[in-house]
């Protein structure tokens, strides 16, 4: 597994990609700082549906909780990216290729996995310190204290905060995964993922009220946002590693017995 | 005699569709084998099941000492190049080798010297998105010579090459034949391997028809002298002339085959002209047809389809 970890870093880890993720991050943290401190209710008013507020950022974890809802808003985006990444491996044949250096084919499913959820870690991680810092720099504009920001309290909800993400993106990782092992077509993948991801289980939601509690996308956004009406953080927790822990599961067993003809 | 690769009822159908049916193959160590059948005969899919990308239906089989289940424990003794070369458009050529030298354990350095070797030196950098057909099947036999393997499978490694292309293949087969490494070379153009290999099997609708040493299939059909005379009237007089020297001809349209042996052909060749100038008889053709792998091959599979 690590040899495959390692070959998907260096396709990785290249200049050009480095600096495309460097200026998308940059971008999207100064952007977002903006909009969810923008979007923030002043004191007195009633919260937004994400509970955004200014008293709420004004307190030990509203540095980072400008980060967590921002990231919230791209799931579907990372969804997608997981099944295109996984899915071109087989429309393109390098799965195929990649299987004759390393037959052991849960090895390389789990190495190339756990090499882009890491790459996927790392940006997060910067996200965070730049969305930190975006909204370190804008707070003043929209009257939100940012004393209590570099607390002991806010370094460890931070941390919590940065946990959560790192659950909700592997939820998003290995389900994209799994949708790629199991449809291989790259357009057939994304259409699938892109429908369900995105309008498919919010409408069902707006139909059926407890569709939040069962859907995978549904229960990782009710966990990344700290718990919904519907669902609890715990219980959403809990689910969507049910979920995740299945999908690895189908996908494992998928890609170790089918033929690779491709 | 040592054996590289065998196989014992090796099988794979797809539903009701078989597409490898109980094959029997032995190829000995050290030699280039040929791996020749119509498009669509099954060539891949057992080359797919020797490389353990795709499972068989039924029979075992052995590639390098080990059980055709378990490819984990010689596929690093393998190189292959199967079907298109598949690799990462956006990464260069020498990135690409990077990724596959480290997913498969073998010695990066080796990258440069390799690119060299397969003639790309100068297009390394370049991304492979960027190669024509041509560079992408040098890149795919630089590829598979990472772990400087002891067998080589290589899948039609000429489609879609040029000429000039397909003669710098033969060229590079021939250059990687070393007698130290096996090679398995498939291919449905029969000129790329009438060359090259010194082994031949002949698979037809994923059936065997023949297996063993190129010359023994090619001495299949002999070796033959056709003579045409200038009129076709005098066709059965050159018969009697042909007989009467010892031979029995075949009448083939306006000429007459000789079966002989490939050692005699030329002595064989002059008695005929002088006996048939003897019988004033003028002769407008007059030459020795080898068997071409061609013809053996068409032979073998039942006539041109």
């Amino acid at each position: 597994m690590i040899a495959a970890f390692r070959a998907e870093l260096v396709k990785v880890l290249r200049r050009r990609v480095l600096v495309i993720t460097a200026v998308t991050t940059a971008v999207f943290a100064a952007g977002s700082a903006a909009v969810v401190l923008a979007a923030a209710e002043p004191a007195g008013a009633r919260p937004s549906d994400r509970g955004i507020t200014v008293a709420s950022l004004s307190g030990a974890g509203g540095g980072t909780e400008v980060f967590t809802t921002a990231v919230s808003f791209a799931g579907t985006f990372l969804f997608v990216v997981f099944v295109g990444v996984v899915a071109v491996e087989f429309s393109r044949g390098t799965f195929r290729t990649m299987l004759m250096y390393q037959p052991r084919r849960l090895r390389l499913l789990a190495g190339k996995t756990v090499a882009l959820l890491a790459f996927a870690a790392a940006v997060l991680a910067v996200t965070e310190v730049l969305t930190w810092t975006a909204a370190d720099l804008l707070a003043p504009t929209q009257d939100v204290s940012t004393g209590r920001w570099l607390s002991a309290d806010a370094v460890g909800q931070a941390a919590a905060d940065y946990g959560s993400v790192l659950f909700w993106i592997t939820g998003y990782a290995v389900l994209g995964t799994t949708l790629a092992v199991l449809v291989r077509s790259v357009p057939v993948a994304l259409a699938i993922g892109i429908a369900w991801a995105g309008p498919f289980e919010h409408l069902l939601q707006d139909a059926w009220d407890p569709a939040g509690r069962f859907f995978p996308g549904l229960l990782l956004e009710a966990f990344v946002a700290g718990g919904t009406s519907e669902v609890d953080a715990t219980r959403a927790f809990v689910t969507v590693a049910v979920y995740v822990t299945l999908a690895a599961a189908v996908a494992g067993t998928v890609f170790a017995r089918r033929d690779v003809t491709a | 005699m040592n054996t590289a690769l065998s196989t014992q009822g090796l099988t794979k159908r797809y539903g009701g569709r078989v597409v490898v049916d109980s094959l029997d193959l032995e190829v000995p160590a050290g030699v280039v084998a040929g791996f020749i059948g119509p498009n669509g005969a099954g060539k891949t899919t057992t080359m797919a099941m020797l490389l353990g990308l795709v499972r068989p239906t039924a029979g075992t089989g052995s590639v390098l000492g080990s059980s055709v289940a378990d490819p984990a424990s010689y596929l690093a003794r393998v190189g292959a190049l199967i079907e298109t070369p598949a690799f990462w458009p956006g990464l260069t050529g020498r990135e690409n080798l990077r990724v596959l030298a480290t997913l498969g354990g073998h010695d990066p350095r080796r990258i440069p010297e390799l690119i060299e070797l397969v003639g790309l030196a100068g297009r390394g950098g370049d991304k492979f998105g960027q190669y024509s057909l041509g560079m992408k099947q040098r890149l795919g036999i630089a590829a598979a010579l990472l772990g400087d393997p002891e067998l080589l499978v290589l899948d039609e490694p000429t489609n879609g090459l040029d000429p000039a292309g397909i003669n710098e293949m033969r060229r590079f087969i021939l250059e990687l034949a070393d007698g130290r490494r096996t090679m398995l070379v498939s291919s449905h153009i029969l000129s790329e391997l009438e060359h090259v290999a010194d082994w031949l099997i002949v698979i037809d609708d994923g059936a065997l028809l023949y297996q063993g040493p190129a010359e023994g299939f090619l001495r299949r059909v002999p070796t033959v002298v056709a003579l045409a005379p200038e009129h076709a009237g005098d066709l059965d007089r050159l018969a009697a002339v042909v007989r009467a020297d010892g031979h029995e001809p075949r009448r083939d349209d306006a000429e007459l085959t000789v079966p002989v042996d490939e050692r005699d052909a030329k002595a064989v060749a002059a008695a005929l002209n002088k006996a048939a100038v003897e019988h004033g008889i003028v002769l407008t053709e007059l030459h020795t047809r080898r068997p071409s792998l061609e013809s053996q091959y068409l032979a073998a599979i039942g006539g041109e389809r």
